[in-house]
């Protein structure tokens, strides 16, 4: 069934958030307000949303190594997201997480993590929980292409087909890990097939079709709710940027980057949606005007708010034990 | 009283947990069916079925995974790492997520699960299955290491554990196994961080911990029978955060320690309590502190190279000596 007007426009208005809080996390980076790694989605905006429009309360997601877009799906205000990745104690870690390690365990976002394929182990166990506890949640694993070599990936895959267990491994092949072509460093180009070995069924989507990811996602959504197991869905976009902001990316040719671009997810929703005369151009703007106020007060959260202090340094080692200061 | 093993004592500990607790799961490599290699959790898949009790594929960065994210999610898992020596299979999971996440959340989340591995020597079973590895976790902030040495805190420290909201590490000697002690049946949590004098003495203090404990008894009571020295012996019995204050209460009585640990010497558990004691207890000191580990080679397999190796108590009794006649 295809997706209504209001789904759409939600779903474009999606894409447009995480895309400017991407360009906004970019411009503060290079202007040093951001320390340390920022690793951007700019480009992968479909396979997010498209994805995480099934996300339902009593969910998890565990998000993947570049998708601060898919730690805003879940609810989590934007400026707590954004004042996590400036390090600000209003932020959902308090700061001490920062862009790689958001995270929102009230609303089922239970935190990336910068060991590739490790969150892949625990969502065994937010998987398993959910068996004992006979609840109908499905843990969303998100994942990239470079992942599919580590040794998590195979344990977990096993452990999933065993058990069958309530997951949608949500594989974003973006062609790249850092530098090395996903076909360079796997034997088959479509990687879903990877869950064959373990009874774990795969399909291989356009990532940046929004609507073939939602009912992509949605199918193995749905099979794991109904207690019939994991699904890979791989979903093939392009990481527009760099591995982190500032890498220059030499190991791509340009002609390749310039291709993907054209493919943009954002631009293609609008085309269709003004195409199909869906939308008119003051509608679109307006969409927009009114992510950029959302952005801009973020912003303005997160620039102004404090810095954790020195002290926060020593809390939360040990759940009801002191660790002692100098 | 009525008298257990170590194994049964274990056993009774998990049995009484998991009847009182529906949040209590275990899972490991052969702890369903078979119940455990070493047979700590027999019965357990009988008793409270398969969705409690699972037996895992060899799969150890899994085991732990799962037992983290199910822990997220308010189970109590007990993860069974069947020796110690696989646990560097699952390192990236005990080190990167268990020990971080409540940190790393900022307290949103606990991880409370206990890995429970058979560890140590004595078994000739070479270098997979003889390892000490509480050296390799003592660097980690958010890790907790417990490492009982008699059935009654066997049963005591597994159960404080299970109820503990901290990741543990809990050591279990694999030559323990079949030694004895009184044990009550009913459930008790022995406190977490606490060590215990097990025999009180005035001129040397002996820290030792699991199998090396009962070869520091034994050198104790050697050395009072046949040359009068009257060693204070102490159980670790949490190996992190060892219990300091039981520890320089006894050093500013004797003056003299020996620090007895089966690992390899440098590096071992033994340099992090001997700084302890320059930094805190210094002035007391009447001889410099003496160490007593294995040699730093790996654990061989023909049981000529293991002996020569693994410390006993001739090696302790010789370490008190010589902080004895230190002038």
């Amino acid at each position: 069934m295809a997706a209504d007007k209001q789904t759409l426009l939600d779903y474009y208005r999606k894409m447009v958030l995480i895309r400017r809080f991407e360009e906004t996390m970019e411009e503060y980076a290079k202007k040093g307000y951001i320390p340390g790694f920022l690793h951007l989605g700019i480009g992968q905006e479909a396979a997010q949303v498209g994805t995480m429009a099934n996300f339902q309360p009593g969910d998890y997601v565990l998000p993947d190594h570049r998708s601060h877009g898919v730690c805003l799906m879940v609810g989590t205000p934007t400026r707590e997201v954004m004042a996590e990745i400036f390090g600000k104690k209003t932020g959902t870690n308090g700061g001490r997480g920062g862009s790689m390690h958001v995270a929102d365990f009230k609303r089922g976002n239970v935190g990336n993590n910068a060991i590739q394929g490790s969150t892949m182990a625990t969502a065994c166990g937010l998987a398993l929980a959910a068996q004992v506890k006979k609840t109908k949640s499905v843990t969303f694993n998100f994942i990239g292409d470079g992942t599919v070599g580590r040794g998590e990936f195979h344990e977990s895959l096993n452990l999933a087909g065993i058990w069958k267990l309530p997951i949608i491994y949500v594989l974003v092949n973006n062609g790249y890990a850092i530098s090395t072509r996903a076909t360079d460093a796997h034997p088959l180009a479509d990687l879903a097939k990877m869950g064959c070995a373990y009874n774990v069924p795969g399909v291989t989507v356009d990532g940046n079709d929004v609507e073939a990811v939602h009912a992509a996602a949605k199918e193995a959504v749905d099979r794991a709710r109904r207690g019939e197991g994991a699904t890979i869905v791989e979903l093939k976009t392009y990481r527009w940027q760099g591995h982190f902001s500032g890498d220059p990316a030499s190991y791509r040719p340009e002609e390749e980057v310039r291709a993907w671009k054209e493919k943009c997810p954002i631009k293609r929703l609008r085309e269709k949606l003004l195409a199909q005369r869906m939308a008119d151009g003051a509608e679109i703007k307006a969409i927009e005007d009114d992510v950029e106020r959302e952005i801009q007060d973020a912003l303005k959260f997160s620039i102004d708010s404090p810095a954790p202090t020195p002290e926060d340094a020593l809390t939360f080692v040990y759940v009801g034990r002191e660790v002692t200061g100098k | 009283m009525r008298t257990l093993n170590f194994r049964e004592a274990l056993n009774e500990a998990l049995h009484q947990e998991m009847a009182a607790d529906s949040r209590v799961i275990v899972l490991g490599e052969d702890v369903a069916r078979m119940g455990g290699d070493f047979g700590v959790t027999m019965g357990l898949l009988a008793k409270f079925g398969p969705d409690r009790v699972r037996d895992t594929p060899l799969s150890e960065a899994a085991i732990i995974g799962a037992a983290n994210g199910a822990a997220f999610c308010g189970l109590r898992p007990v993860a069974e790492i069947m020796f110690a020596d696989f646990i560097t299979e699952c390192y990236d999971q005990l080190v990167n997520n268990s020990a971080k996440a409540h940190y790393m959340f900022n307290g949103q989340v606990m991880a409370p699960i206990v890995v429970r591995t058979a560890s140590g020597a004595g078994f000739r079973a070479a270098y997979h299955h003889s390892q000490n590895i509480e050296a390799w976790f003592m660097n980690i902030p958010g890790l907790t290491i417990v490492a009982p040495s008699t059935p009654y805190d066997a049963k005591g420290l597994l159960i404080g554990s299970i109820r503990d909201d901290n990741p543990i590490i809990f050591l279990e000697h694999k030559m323990l196994y079949g030694t004895t002690g009184e044990v009550p049946e009913e459930p008790y949590a022995l406190p977490i961080g606490v060590a215990e004098v097990k025999r009180p003495g005035s001129d040397v203090t002996v820290v030792a911990s699991m199998k090396q404990l009962h070869y520091a008894l034994a050198a104790a009571e050697q050395l009072a029978a046949e040359e009068e020295i009257s060693c204070e012996v102490i159980d670790l019995r949490t190996i992190k955060p060892f219990d300091k204050a039981t520890i320089l209460a006894s050093v500013r009585k004797t003056g003299r320690v020996v620090l007895v640990n089966e690992a390899p010497k440098t590096g071992s558990i033994n340099a992090e309590i001997s700084a302890v004691i320059m930094e805190e207890a210094f002035k007391d000191l009447k001889a410099p502190v003496e160490r007593v580990n294995s040699l730093d080679v790996p654990v061989g397999f023909a049981p000529v190279l293991e002996d020569h190796v693994i410390p006993g108590p001739t090696d302790i009794a010789k370490a008190v000596r010589k902080v004895i006649d230190y002038n």
